[in-house]
């Protein structure tokens, strides 16, 4: 229990000190995006001294105000959810967001999904068949797909699948012209164009394939598997409960990493097939120098990885009896 | 072997055997050739007895074992036969039998206990799973199949509920190697093979766990295969001894017989090499030569080149059984003359006599001095973020003593009582939490910033030989630059002719000839004798003043130990060196001390419990523990055997949480009430040379005399 108050402590720090380190960037950096709001706005307005207030309701920092003032405003409204006005979006940030989050999710989660159970059984079956044919096609193909960056992968399925033969949208995330809702068309309409975003991030099940291989030949030699072999157990009981737990075990924090992770890496796919979730917006607020749509990105991707780490050692106990659940039980 | 016994052809054995082995071979194909690893043994295992089986690693002990229930790892082959007779039906021929036979053989028939108890068990399921899925795989009857577990746990001496309700990792070493008898046992088999089921654990637990087989077997009436490389431990165990060299028999006979007339020449010199506390010193030597290589078996009789007998009969003729006594085979040709010459052989090469006892050069100053040394590891708690609570376990509490000039100290005791901590702490590479650590009247930690010595003299002077030296020499580098490294940094002055002369001329005098060979040979290339022999140049060749020698012998094998003790204290003495040996085996650390005229230091839970000459240690011990560690010394041939366990329970405290007062009082069989409440003090209590020891009962404590015993009610 203490373990895990301590756990929850850590991970409030670590956003707490994301804010407090965005803010002071913000506000203190030479050439700090508030000072770049004032400068660019400022002219543009009769009264130049509005800049200052409309900076305020921009980025929740007011730089009139005096900093610790200043500081906890910005504080208290991003405790609230309150992260500003986008600029270039003319919406608050939390709202875009908001909208966005889901479609990224939806992808990701699929590709993450999918690269994890696909690279785990080819991993599985390499490790069966080690040393034969398919094992050496199979690893070598493996190797080849993890050193292909993802986005040469997704050029590759978009010049090809979408422009080339046109079985895919090239853009876009939902049908035009359906209504949005529970029918049919609407989400066979959103699996189509998510298809090739998720599919461009099977490059991952390469890495998991082959993590999945080692772990298994590392487990294929354990003495509690020749063990159980005598002991007479079913060839289903050992393939299950004794090589696939205890080789898929070192995985999973991988697999929690991956997913924290996933808002930061939808940036490029989704900026490749103009996909409009979280990652177009940053790009589009970069380019903009949108600065308060930009620190709400960074912000719930430091929040995502965070909570996504937090899961993984809270959960790990539960499925590793060694773990344990008190952190430090273990040895 | 060519040559059969003259029984071996009958079908029915006309003795009430459980297995049957004839022209069992094993081997491994390889690119160098093929691996023979069971070469052509016959053997029968009869029924109710107990088979101790020795052998020396890689002599293809494992793979007997392995073979007796067809279940040698891929890719190795078995041939020949092995038959088991089951007590009613028909004879089982174990080599033949279809997959689902097999399945149905093990653990119902023929079960076995491994090696790796540590690593048997499945780490992400309880060990009740490990149960019920074996009855389950078997289709027995699941709760009277975990009735019977339940009961072979409580005779184990283990909490059955707990036991089952646990994960592997949350039991100690010698609860695991329990558990998993007991789930070798759950099928009820007929007979249970038992590859080196001790190895890993501590004395006491080996003991223990040998006196528990004792009554095991007695109460399911089965057959034991015990399988070791430590002849003493299953002298008493044991009905019938079976000594294996070089992936064949050497001798097969009664225990008694092996033991006090072994008629094969390699049986007499592995007794004469194996360590233990009673045999006069001088009759210890070592085995020259090392074992052979299983691709290149030496023809004839495999034992010739080490054995002092050997002619051209040997050289040519494998040597079949001879009768050596009634039901005492054993493969040599010249057994009788072995049993009359060989011993008179060995006795004429006797010169090493004990030098005068550590208490004469206790004079002078010592070289090393701890003084109320203290370890602790582990976060306590430091605030900040940190809810958890002290997670800290003190390895070492408070010891102190004195290192002399050419002084040797062995530190004994069970594993995880801090005698490697404490030794690392003597030579500075641990840091006391608290105390001292004196190097010739200098604190060695002073202006030390880190985990490193800031005076460099200190750090020369103190070196350390470690147990592995396969992973102690980088694999990487050959002898030479090994060797060379030590004196680049100490010795700069030399050049490269006089650093090659000097290595040359160390690897020679340790015997590894020729050194010219040697010096550009990688570690793999090694023996795991020679490695250990070129770890222990490498911190002599630097001149040290001390030397933390950390289980050096132990990976070694049983017939190579005496040579490397012998050639420690030869070097000691050339060097005029001390050594800090420490040691979980009480033979070794005899050996070495008394031979020296050392001491030797007893450990129990981070305290020093007895300290004193070998010879007093040994055979008059006078606190509880040491008493303990001596019975549980395997001893050959000894009369006096105590059957009497002398500790009340078998598994260690937590070291995170030791008991109160006399650290031992949960344990020990004289336990009183003031035991539990005072600690007791290190005082002398050694009639004629000192023996200080913390024990109330050895001191004679008024308090102690006046107090209730606490050992009935535990």
């Amino acid at each position: 229990m203490d373990w895990k108050l301590r756990r929850f402590g850590q991970a409030a720090f670590t956003v707490w000190a994301v804010m407090t380190l965005a803010f002071f960037l913000t506000r203190m950096m030479p050439g700090n995006p508030v000072d770049a709001f004032v400068a660019q706005v400022g002219p543009q307005l009769d009264n130049p001294q509005e800049a200052y207030e409309m900076a305020e309701i921009y980025m929740n920092i007011n730089p009139e105000a005096p900093m610790h003032v200043a500081y906890w405003n910005y504080m208290t409204s991003m405790a609230v959810g309150d992260m500003g006005q986008s600029m270039s979006q003319n919406a608050p940030v939390a709202q875009i967001m908001a909208e966005a989050i889901p479609w990224t999710l939806f992808v990701m989660s699929w590709a993450i999904f999918i690269g994890f159970a696909v690279g785990i059984s080819l991993g599985a079956l390499m490790a069966y068949w080690e040393g034969t044919k398919f094992d050496t096609v199979l690893t070598g193909y493996a190797t080849i797909i993890t050193s292909i960056p993802f986005y040469v992968l997704a050029l590759l399925l978009l010049i090809t699948f979408a422009y080339r033969l046109g079985w895919f949208p090239t853009s876009g995330r939902r049908p035009e012209g359906v209504t949005a809702g529970f029918n049919l068309p609407f989400i066979f309409g959103i699996i189509h164009h998510a298809a090739l975003p998720v599919f461009s991030m099977f490059v991952a099940s390469g890495v998991a394939s082959l993590t999945m291989r080692g772990n298994s030949i590392r487990v294929l030699g354990e003495d509690y598997l020749r063990v159980a072999r005598l002991r007479g157990l079913p060839d289903r009981t050992i393939a299950v409960r004794y090589i696939a737990r205890n080789a898929i075990l070192p995985m999973y924090t991988g697999l929690m990493i991956a997913i924290g992770s996933m808002f930061g890496g939808a940036v490029v796919l989704e900026e490749i097939f103009t996909y409009r979730g979280m990652g177009y917006y940053m790009i589009q607020a970069v380019r903009a120098r949108d600065y308060p749509l930009m620190m709400g990105a960074f912000t719930i991707i430091t929040i995502a990885v965070v909570i996504a780490l937090l899961v993984a050692d809270l959960t790990y106990g539960k499925i590793d009896p060694r773990a344990g659940n008190e952190g430090n039980d273990a040895f | 072997m060519t040559i059969t016994g003259s029984d071996a052809t009958a079908d029915a054995p006309e003795e009430d055997v459980a297995i049957r082995l004839r022209d069992t071979s094993v081997y491994f194909g390889m690119d160098r050739g093929r691996s023979m690893v069971l070469n052509g043994v016959d053997a029968d295992i009869r029924r109710g007895e107990v088979l101790g089986v020795i052998g020396e690693s890689g002599s293809g002990k494992s793979m007997f074992a392995s073979a007796l229930l067809d279940a040698v790892p891929e890719p190795g082959v078995t041939t020949g036969e092995v038959t088991y007779y089951p007590e009613e039906g028909e004879p089982v021929p174990v080599t033949d039998l279809s997959k689902a036979e097999l399945r149905s053989l093990r653990w119902e028939e023929i079960s076995m206990v491994f090696q790796g108890a540590m690593s048997s068990f499945n780490p992400v399921v309880t060990i009740r799973t490990h149960f019920v899925e074996t009855l389950s795989a078997h289709d027995y009857d699941v709760d009277r199949g975990l009735a019977r577990a339940t009961d072979l746990l409580a005779d184990l001496y283990l909490d059955p509920e707990r036991m089952l309700e646990s994960y592997p990792h949350e039991l100690s070493g010698g609860m695991k190697q329990r558990v998993l008898i007991a789930l070798s046992l759950v099928l009820d088999p007929e007979v249970l093979v038992m590859d080196e089921p001790t190895a890993a654990l501590d004395l006491l637990m080996q003991r223990s766990i040998i006196s528990l087989l004792e009554e095991i077997k007695e109460k399911h009436d089965l057959t034991i295969v015990f399988i070791t490389h430590d002849l003493p431990l299953v002298a008493d165990l044991a009905d019938r001894l079976a000594v294996l060299y070089a992936f064949e028999f050497a001798e097969i006979g009664p225990a008694e017989e092996v033991l006090e007339t072994p008629a094969h020449p390699y049986t007499r010199a592995l007794l004469n090499a194996t360590p233990n506390l009673s045999a006069p010193l001088e009759e210890m030597r070592p085995i020259e030569g090392e074992s052979p290589d299983p691709v290149n078996i030496p023809k004839g009789c495999s034992y010739h080149p080490r054995c002092p007998l050997a002619d051209e009969e040997c050289q040519q003729i494998d040597p079949g059984p001879y009768d050596a006594g009634a039901d005492h085979d054993v493969h040599c040709h010249h057994w009788e003359q072995s049993i009359e010459d060989l011993d008179v052989a060995f006795e004429e090469t006797v010169d090493v006599g004990t030098r005068p006892s550590a208490a004469g050069r206790a004079s002078g100053e010592p070289v090393v001095s701890l003084s109320d040394v203290e370890v602790t590891f582990g976060s306590a708690n430091d605030g900040w973020f940190d809810f958890g609570d002290d997670e800290t376990v003190t390895a070492v509490d408070g010891v102190s003593f004195d290192i002399y000039e050419n002084d040797v100290l062995v530190l004994v005791g069970e594993s995880g009582c801090g005698k490697t901590t404490l030794g690392k702490t003597a030579v500075g590479l641990q840091k006391p939490t608290g105390g001292t650590v004196e190097y010739r009247g200098r604190d060695v930690w002073e202006g030390a910033s880190g985990s490193s010595l800031s005076d460099d003299e200190a750090r020369r002077a103190l070196q350390i030989v470690h147990q592995d030296p396969g992973s102690s020499l980088n694999s990487h580098q050959r002898v030479r630059t090994i060797l060379e490294q030590p004196l680049k940094r100490w010795h700069p002055d030399l050049d490269g002719n006089d650093r090659r002369e000097r290595i040359l001329g160390m690897l020679e005098y340790v015997g590894i000839t020729p050194p010219g060979d040697y010096v550009d040979r990688y570690p793999h290339q090694l023996s795991g004798g020679e490695k250990q022999r070129v770890a222990l140049i490498r911190s002599m060749l630097i001149n040290p003043d001390l030397i933390l020698a950390d289980e050096a012998v132990s990976a070694l094998d049983v017939s190579l130990r005496v040579g490397m003790m012998d050639m420690m204290i030869d070097l000691q003495d050339s060097f005029n060196t001390s050594f800090l040996a420490v040691s979980h085996d009480l033979s070794n650390a005899r050996y070495l001390a008394e031979k020296t005229g050392g001491r030797i230091g007893v450990m129990y839970l981070g305290e020093l419990v007895e300290i004193g000459p070998a010879e007093q240690i040994i055979h008059d011990p006078q606190h509880p523990y040491t008493q303990a560690l001596r019975w549980a010394t395997p001893e050959l041939g000894s009369e006096t055997e105590e059957t009497e366990s002398p500790i009340r329970s078998i598994d260690i405290p937590d070291p995170k949480n030791p008991p109160s007062g006399c650290r031992y009082h949960t344990r020990c069989p004289e336990a009183r009430e003031v035991c539990v409440e005072r600690e007791p003090e290190l005082v002398d209590v050694g009639e004629g040379a000192s023996q200080p020891t913390a024990c109330l009962r050895a001191q004679d404590d008024p308090d102690y005399r006046m107090s209730e015993s606490i050992t009935d009610d535990v």
